[in-house]
């Protein structure tokens, strides 16, 4: 394990129907290391609503609860009510759901349980559009990128949304970036979320999608690094709202991000100078909060 | 104890009695002073519960599936456009046979905007797979909370416990409100068949491919089949403990009756003074006042209803493109019933518009004074503009 | 309890609930391409004309493992302290780290192991094979002599060795100056082998009569005497002239007065460069005369560069022609030189007379070290045959019992490690024919080779598992740079040169124990497992175990996604299409 300090124990199992090379699973395996046996997991319609496995079958060794599309924040916030009144603070109640189920039918819920800052952690993990259905847009899809509805020349033409620093508004204790390409800081993450209880944990965690992002498989984990490396997705954490930390810097052009996917095939060099441009902007937005928030406090 | 209270506080009263542990409610009118009142419970200890205060009825019924996966006594209130919004999770909270208990106060839906009483919201939920208890007064209000519960717990599927909105909602009447020690004996802590736990995982609620959701959908009703009977012996043992009973119909002068008007609601109230006084003139009708709609009780229909020379069936509802949603379930009910008498249905009262003594005789009358229905629906009531 | 149905009924309770786990799904048939582990061997181990298996030395020794390290360079060198200091590394230069940053410092490392094992903090574990009953003769106790006697001792046959000089060694010991190689590192080396069980006799020079009758009283005899003999350059005056090597003996003996004033060394190879070094320490101003570009001698750079810092004056593209004495003074005739061209085989430069007025350099004292041959006709096969077998580091003569030459009689480029692929060479080319005869020993060496290179793999030819030693090599573009971060490679401390000059004290330092851990980490392990775990780590089906240390493809669930191989940082996985 040189130099890695990974748990060992897996709480997902084999056999589960994720495509090869998806980075939701991958996700799951690590979340899971952290968060041990002590978890139920709420899902709601998602990839994972598949791989957690048919009837009658399960892929995690903990407790999971299926629920609808737009529920995951209320449904965490009735079980973790539930494990309240029957005396169980051990249990950890993690909501697992894509982005879809989080940047758009779900953000209503998700926030209403933000904001009374409901014990459980709520996880994200983002494929960057709804691939369950078959590679339709979400706000959560990035500027650039062809989906099956924002096909050919209507590729898509809006920013991400900024997850994390929404959940960052609603001043909850922790919110976080992850990534699959870097085990050891998601599982970090992970464990240092399920110490913190008594109030809402929000994990945004990259998770690549070979099948819709048109990558070969093999690239899963080189790509969610490469995002990382480049600044489009970067690693940090934010305490009670204000207190920044940045993981990792990133150096590399993000054309080395950009190029190698099929999705973003048809994008020029001239539009990867207008993603360096928004990726710049935004990294130096979040240096400025990092250096902002460090003064204040 | 005797106490003056409002439908709502009825509610309110029975969750605290049944000890509900988890509820999750968002405010609609008329529902407020439900969960209001659960919420001071909450707040000055009178309740060892958490009430969480969501974003939506969405996630009202989101909450309480959650808790109630988890083994908890649950309870959830809404109203109208709540429940409509909640629709989606009705179908998780039935199929996840989750014995949950709302309270559903009968309102109409927009637009226009209209706050009062209409039975359209709750029927419009019919194929959720909830059982549906309707009540006339404050008592049977608190009294169905309870036996609720116990049905609720024994067939795992939810229930709602249906009330007229202001008629009976906001409408003081004396309520038995029974002792702690009574109810506990009617109503022992919930165990549950099914709930989440970390040392003995599984997952619910998962894909059901084509090869077993049939038979998972045919449990449901398997289960809803034998309501009928669970009830019944739900409402002796409450009859033996309180001393009273309702039934899943109840019959009015109906013995040597030869119409009978079927009713539900606070409109039975009104509909027992018109059956009073048109007996007291010799007429020989009669009331079944409809408790239970889901599971819908067939037999008990095709028993009181198959012999009797008429019947008018009084909807607060509508179903667009149909009928009154009473007369049409009561009419599919009798229509494999040999020489089944004719079925007149009535649409009175929509939207907050008074049922009066009135309204009711001129329904009876109506139906007396024809040989056949002259619609599938006659609209009573009407204002021409 | 939750009451029983008052009509005594069970209520059906179907749901969507699991009481499996999904690894009842195989999921291996979804796969149409399946990832192996399969070692690669790294172009540091190729160039290793000793074939160690470098990678693997500096993955122990990361890991803390350092008896497996130490053990991994003896199984294929007994000279770690001696090479660490005086092998030129040409490992350094293929490492693939230079592609990111700097070569790693294998040359200190391995000085490093081998001086914690000199000072015993490191035990050896090598054992001996059964012995076999058969005894070899080895003449020569040089690098090359010691080195067959140490694999072959390993083997399970004894070695009676004969050496001419007072103590072993050879050239090590007699012609290497100490502040590049202290006798110490190398007495306690030559020990360590000695507890093999070798035999060694001393001052016990050896004759042709001595050789064909040794073939009577061994089952085989190895050559690796050396070259006894200095090149002469056949110039009139030339007998007036020292012999280079001659001195450098005289120095290790200790007999040698402080020299003269002024000195000139004719040479450009080694030997030159440590007899002027030499001089320089014993107080004289000396210069080298070289007949071609000082970048082509062939003396190691380095050692080039360190000379002229320490003060040696070089004079390149001078050839003598004459030597006079005038007085107490030698007058060197000298002949301009310039390039013509390039020498097709050698990669340096013809020269030419440039057809200029003559030069004279004037000095007290010369040296010459510009090569040396065999002493004796006999030292090389007297008649080939097509039975001779000229292998890359010795030849195997056609007789019976085998009798082999090795050492600086056969090697192309003479040096330690050369001089140790020899004795290696030998050991096993004598096993291989007594185990299945003369004509299975080119295939079989062919099959220990390491990697596409000439290196020769013990463990590999013992049949070692884990040490298979692949014929792919790997590339810079077959490293994951995402593993590695850019880290400045490790300086050893030297001498300063006001120090250098005044003293035979060993130049460079050994590195210490922090520097050369955080070193050995620079090594990216080029094609071997060092148990990294990402194969298992990344892993979305779960389809990588372990079991007592092994990593496996659980080919049940394996869906060939294909991210262990990517995410293998050293290239020690592929994959294969299924069917």
């Amino acid at each position: 394990m040189a130099g890695y300090n990974i748990p060992d124990t897996d709480y997902m199992v084999s056999g589960h129907v994720g495509c090869p090379g998806c980075g939701a699973t991958i996700a799951m395996k690590f979340a899971l290391k952290a968060m041990g046996e002590k978890t139920m997991v709420v899902i709601p319609a998602c990839c994972w609503g598949v791989i957690a496995g048919p009837y009658p079958q399960s892929s995690l060794k903990v407790p999971i609860l299926q629920t609808a599309f737009a529920t995951a924040g209320a449904t965490a916030s009735g079980l973790r009510a539930a494990l309240d009144m029957k005396g169980d603070s051990e249990t950890t109640v993690m909501a697992w759901a894509g982005d879809g189920g989080t940047f758009d039918i779900g953000i209503q819920a998700l926030s209403g349980a933000v904001e009374r800052n409901e014990d459980f952690i709520y996880v994200c993990y983002d494929n960057e559009a709804y691939m369950n259905t078959g590679v339709q847009r979400s706000s959560a899809t990035p500027f650039g990128s062809r989906t099956t509805t924002t096909p050919g020349k209507g590729w898509k033409k809006n920013r991400k949304k900024n997850m994390v620093e929404i959940l960052a508004a609603h001043r909850i204790p922790y919110a976080a970036t992850a990534s699959i390409a870097y085990p050891e800081d998601m599982i970090r993450k992970f464990d240092k979320a399920r110490r913190m209880k008594g109030g809402t944990r929000f994990i945004h965690v990259f998770a690549t999608c070979p099948t819709g992002w048109r990558i070969p498989s093999e690239m899963s984990v080189k790509i969610a690094r490469l995002a990382v490396q480049s600044n489009v997705f970067p690693l940090y954490e934010v305490e009670n709202g204000v207190k920044y930390t940045i993981n990792v810097e990133g150096s590399r052009p993000v054309a080395d991000y950009f190029k190698i996917q099929g999705r973003f095939k048809h994008l020029t060099d001239e539009d990867f100078e207008k993603i360096q441009n928004m990726v710049d902007k935004d990294w130096e937005l979040l240096l400025r909060k990092t250096s902002y928030f460090d003064r204040l406090t | 104890m005797k106490e003056v209270l409002e439908g709502s506080h009825a509610v309110s009263q029975a969750v605290r009695l049944a000890k509900v542990q988890v509820m999750s409610a968002y405010p609609i009118t008329p529902q407020t002073h439900i969960v209001e009142a659960l919420s001071e419970y909450c707040a000055d200890g009178t309740m060892d519960a958490r009430f969480i205060c969501v974003e939506s009825e969405h996630s009202a019924m989101a909450a309480v599936i959650g808790a109630s996966s988890a083994g908890i006594r649950t309870f959830t209130a809404t109203s109208s456009q709540g429940l409509a919004l909640m629709h989606e999770l009705l179908h998780w909270a039935s199929a996840g046979r989750l014995p949950i208990v709302m309270a559903e106060v009968n309102r109409a839906l927009a637009p226009g905007w209209n706050i009062w009483m209409d039975q359209t919201d709750s029927l419009a939920q019919r194929d959720t797979g909830w059982i549906q208890l309707y009540c006339e007064d404050g008592q049977e209000v608190l009294d169905t909370v309870l036996q609720a519960y116990r049905l609720a717990e024994t067939v795992n599927l939810p229930v709602m416990v249906v009330l007229d909105a202001f008629f009976l909602s906001h409408t003081f009447e004396p309520v038995d409100i029974p002792g702690q020690d009574l109810v506990d004996r009617f109503l022992p802590p919930f165990s549950p068949k099914i709930a989440l736990d970390t040392s003995d995982p599984f997952a619910i609620g998962q894909m059901a491919p084509p090869n077993v959701y049939m038979e998972m959908r045919r449990d449901v009703q398997k289960a809803m089949e034998q309501v009928l009977d669970i009830f019944s012996g739900v409402e002796q043992e409450f009859l033996n403990i309180f001393g009273r009973t309702y039934g899943p119909v109840e019959r009015f002068y109906c013995d040597d009756a030869r119409i009978i008007m079927v009713v539900t609601g606070t409109a039975a109230g009104t509909c027992r003074q018109v059956i009073s006084d048109l007996r007291s003139k010799g007429e020989k009708v009669g009331m079944l006042k409809l408790k239970m709609f889901r599971p819908f009780p067939v037999n008990l229909i095709r028993e009181d209803l198959g012999r009797v020379q008429k019947i008018a069936v009084v909807d607060r509802n509508f179903s667009f493109g149909a009928s009154g949603i009473f007369a049409q379930e009561i009419r599919a009910a009798l229509c494999n019933h040999p020489g089944h008498p004719p079925v007149f249905g009535y649409i009175a009262g929509l939207g907050g518009r008074d049922v009066t003594v009135d309204t009711l005789s001129e329904i009876y009358w109506k139906t007396k004074e024809s040989d056949a229905p002259e619609d599938e629906s006659v609209w009573v009531g009407l204002v021409n503009c | 309890m939750a009451q029983e149905p008052e009509n005594g009924k069970k209520i059906p309770l179907f749901i969507s609930r699991s009481h499996i786990l999904t690894d009842v799904n195989k999921t291996g048939s979804w796969r149409f391409v399946r990832p192996i582990y399969r070692e690669k061997t790294a172009p540091c181990s190729t160039a290793c004309p000793a074939g160690q298996d470098i990678p693997r030395i500096e993955m122990f020794f990361n890991q803390n493992q350092f008896e497996d390290a130490l053990n991994t360079i003896l199984f294929e060198n007994p000279f770690p302290s001696v090479c660490g200091r005086v092998c030129f590394h040409p490992c350094e230069r293929v490492c693939n780290r230079a592609g990111l940053d700097e070569p790693v410092a294998v040359h200190d490392l391995e000085r490093f192991i081998g001086d914690a094992a000199a000072r015993g903090e490191l035990k050896p574990g090598l054992k001996k094979l059964p012995a076999k009953g058969k005894t070899v003769c080895i003449i020569g106790a040089g690098p090359a002599g010691m080195a067959a006697g140490y694999f072959l001792s390993r083997m399970g046959y004894s070695c009676d060795i004969y050496e001419a000089r007072s103590e072993p060694g050879g050239i090590l010991r007699w012609g290497i100056p100490r502040y590049r190689l202290p006798e110490t590192v190398l007495t306690f080396e030559i020990d360590r082998i000695k507890q093999y069980g070798l035999k060694i006799s001393c001052n016990t020079p050896v004759t042709h009569d001595f050789v064909e009758d040794a073939k009577n009283r061994y089952q085989a005899v190895f050559i690796a005497c050396g070259h006894g003999r200095s090149l002469k350059m056949n110039i009139p005056g030339e007998h007036m002239a020292d012999d280079g090597l001659d001195y450098l003996n005289r120095l290790r003996k200790g007999d040698t007065a402080p020299s003269t004033t002024t000195a000139a060394v004719i040479g450009g190879g080694n030997t030159a460069i440590d007899v002027a070094r030499s001089l320089v320490r014993q107080g004289t101003k000396t210069t080298l005369i070289y007949r071609r570009q000082k970048q082509d001698m062939p003396a190691f750079k380095e050692e080039v560069e360190m000379a002229v810092e320490e003060g040696v004056t070089i004079m390149e593209l001078f050839s003598p022609v004459k030597i006079e004495k005038h007085d107490e003074e030698f007058v060197i005739s000298l002949q301009k030189m310039k390039t013509a061209g390039m020498e097709t085989d050698r990669g340096r430069s013809r020269v030419i007379p440039d057809g200029g007025p003559g030069h004279q350099f004037r000095t007290l004292k010369i040296f010459t070290a510009i090569g040396a041959e065999p002493a004796d006709p006999w030292l090389s096969p007297l008649q080939k045959t097509d039975a001779t077998l000229d292998l890359s580091h010795c030849t195997l003569a056609d007789s019976d019992p085998p009798l082999l030459y090795g050492g600086d009689l056969t090697n192309a480029i003479q040096s330690v490690p050369d001089a140790v692929a020899s004795g290696k060479q030998a050991a096993m080319a004598i096993d291989i024919f007594f185990k299945q005869g003369r004509h299975a020993i080119t295939d079989r060496l062919n099959s220990c080779r390491v990697g596409n290179g000439p290196a020769l793999s013990m463990a590999r030819y013992m049949g070692e598992k884990q040490r298979n030693r692949h014929e792919d090599v790997v590339s810079f573009e077959h490293i994951n740079l995402d593993y590695f971060p850019r880290e400045s490679r490790a300086e050893t401390k030297t001498l300063s040169l006001d120090d250098r000059v005044r003293s035979f004290d060993e130049i460079k330092t050994t590195l210490t124990i922090d520097r050369a851990l955080k070193e050995s980490r620079r090594c990216f392990n080029c094609g071997i497992c060092n148990a990294c775990d990402n194969c298992r780590i990344f892993c979305p089906e779960i389809a990588v175990t372990l079991h007592a240390g092994e990593r496996q493809i659980d080919l049940d669930y394996c869906k060939g996604c294909g991210i262990c191989v990517v995410e293998c940082p050293r290239s020690a996985m592929e994959l294969q299409e299924e069917g």
